[in-house]
């Protein structure tokens, strides 16, 4: 009974990751992904919060993004671009709603090349209906969310050790290297390319190379190619409550000039009430009687990887 | 001749476990008397390796780093003869043959012919336990008081050993991983592993477990570079009784080493992305 009673319990946890890929209104409904639509400047400078040993500014835990999921880079909270059963919630004055992740340039636009903008406008047609294999938003495949897109895919899990920092996503897993290693060469190409990162005070620097391009940016299918790099900056605040991911893309194979994404993320603990988005956690079990919370694998079922929404 | 000799060797071991108490003191908040007094207990002869190993600030052994067998145990957990696809190797586990159950036995001798068809490796598919440990492809330990996440290059997948003093819990899922709580016997660290789900296997020939397979591992440094892995398996439905298997890992010390992403099943469709400029950009 008792390994029925699991394999059914597997069975129902892929099929809801299925819906949650597939039907953004059921998520928004069950989960409340979006939290606010503001949300406050942090400004780099000194670390006065607790550190680690090996002197790191400690930001360890779990964090989520505050804003959206990824069914739309631009306008986070706008509902999946053509969505032929929009929400209600995602519809009108464009003021009322989340700015774009794109803080710079001013208008909230990627600026996409033409050829590049042709084929996101094609993919966000071609969503609905996926008749060509490249219209399935590639995590939908359980392919990992890449950068930027995993730090709105659910929330995730910071640890850091002397020399790295860890990120631990739902899909994919990121290791920022801070201890002054050779690039890897430019040949190797990485669904989260490759991290090389140091502090700045309260601010982690990341440099991100070797990108396979593979991973869009979400379901409105903004990309970019394996010339592309990422200079990230992850500015915490010293209360370790918040911090704001403030990133520069470059790729003069897609865009016509660099632009700046904005990220804001919110820390989670016991404090928090465990959800099925932001904080996935569960009390673990020990003789004590306080309240520990960790988190069960994160494994996207690899098998029903072609599950690809509606098309195989 | 001799007595002095002896008596060096119990200076040095002075002077050694003085230190280790004196760190113990010393801005290392979380470590103790009774930690140095354990690790006294388990190293009882001066000269041995096992002194010289990372340690956590807790004074637990530190197994923080990038490891990899050399076994050729992923070809073939059995001892056998070459064949198209394997070296010959003598196999590495404990009275060499796997008692299997005679109806497993059947299954697996199926898995085996048509393991180029069946092999969730070659599918892309997370090792499971303890499969990712001698697979041939690093996997590295990131590692504090409260955990341990083992990130393996293929896959990219991570599996948590809780050694917080929590247990199982009490309503699991089967998970590729399984469920892993780790405490310390000493400076081995002591792994329970189980609620796995029965999609892995435990090597490339097709042997195989189900989902009442539990896994103990036992982990300890032979010396700072160097851990002796073992693993007792136990699962009623496949085999008759509980077996072992034990394997070395080595610490990748090659320069700028590092873990390259290998999300291995993502090969069938990587072609479709990212779009492509038109040829004549």
């Amino acid at each position: 009974m008792k390994q029925v009673a699991t394999h059914f319990f597997s069975v129902r946890k892929t099929a809801l990751v299925v819906i949650l890929t597939g039907l953004s209104a059921v998520s928004f409904a069950q989960g409340g992904i979006p939290i606010e639509k503001n949300f406050p400047e942090i400004k780099s400078g000194d670390w006065t919060g607790p550190r680690l040993a090996d002197g790191q500014p400690d930001v360890q835990g779990h964090w989520s993004n505050t804003i959206a999921n990824h069914n739309n880079f631009t306008d986070p909270q706008g509902g999946i671009p053509n969505d032929p059963n929009p929400r209600p919630a995602d519809q009108g004055p464009r003021e009322g709603r989340a700015p774009s992740r794109v803080s710079d340039p001013a208008d909230g636009q990627v600026p996409l090349q033409p050829w590049a903008l042709e084929k996101v406008k094609e993919f966000q047609v071609g969503f609905h209906n996926p008749v060509k294999p490249e219209y399935i938003e590639p995590l939908a495949r359980c392919a990992p969310g890449g950068v930027p897109k995993s730090l709105y895919w659910h929330g995730y899990e910071i640890s850091q050790y002397p020399g790295y920092v860890l990120f631990q996503f739902n899909s994919g897993t990121r290791i920022i290297h801070l201890d002054n290693k050779a690039p890897l060469p430019d040949n190797i190409k990485l669904w989260n390319g490759d991290s090389r990162g140091h502090w700045e005070g309260n601010t982690l620097v990341v440099s991100v190379r070797n990108h396979n391009g593979k991973a869009l940016f979400g379901r409105s299918g903004e990309f970019i190619s394996e010339n592309g790099t990422i200079e990230e900056r992850y500015i915490f605040n010293s209360e370790r409550t918040r911090y704001n991911y403030v990133a520069t893309i470059t790729d003069p194979t897609v865009y016509t000039r660099p632009f700046t994404v904005t990220i804001p993320a919110k820390r989670y603990t016991e404090k928090d009430t465990p959800n099925g988005w932001h904080f996935e956690v569960e009390p673990a079990t020990h003789a004590g009687s306080e309240l520990i919370l960790e988190h069960y694998e994160r494994i996207c079922a690899e098998n029903n990887g072609a599950f690809g929404i509606t098309a195989k | 001749m001799s007595r002095p000799l002896q008596l060096t060797i119990q200076w040095k071991w002075y002077l050694l476990t003085s230190s280790l108490f004196l760190v113990s003191i010393f801005g290392l908040q979380a470590c103790n008397k009774q930690t140095a007094a354990e690790a006294n207990a388990q190293t009882p002869q001066a000269s041995t390796p096992a002194n010289d190993i990372p340690r956590l600030a807790n004074g637990k052994p530190d197994f923080s780093g990038i490891w990899q067998s050399t076994s050729g145990a992923d070809y073939d957990l059995e001892p056998h003869n070459h064949r198209e696809d394997a070296p010959p190797g003598a196999g590495v586990v404990e009275g060499k043959y796997l008692p299997y159950l005679p109806d497993a036995l059947e299954q697996k001798k199926k898995n085996f012919a048509e393991r180029k068809k069946l092999d969730p490796a070659l599918k892309g598919y997370t090792l499971g336990v303890p499969r990712g440990i001698y697979y041939p492809a690093p996997f590295q330990v990131f590692q504090r008081e409260k955990d341990l996440f083992i990130v393996h290059q293929f896959g990219h997948s991570v599996r948590t050993i809780f050694t917080n003093n929590t247990d199982h819990p009490k309503d699991p899922y089967d998970w590729w991983l399984g469920d892993s709580r780790g405490k310390w016997e000493g400076d081995t660290l002591v792994v329970d592993a189980r609620h796995f789900n029965d999609k892995t296997w435990f090597d490339s020939a097709g042997n195989y477990h189900s989902d009442v397979l539990q896994v103990v591992e036992r982990w300890t440094f032979l010396d700072r570079n160097t851990i002796e892995y073992q693993a007792t398996v136990t699962d009623e439905k496949v085999f008759s009784r509980p077996w072992s298997l034990s394997v070395i890992l080595h610490r990748h010390r090659e320069k700028d080493f590092q873990l390259i992403e290998d999300y291995h099943f993502t090969l069938e469709y990587d072609e479709f992305y990212p779009p492509k400029p038109p040829v004549s950009n």
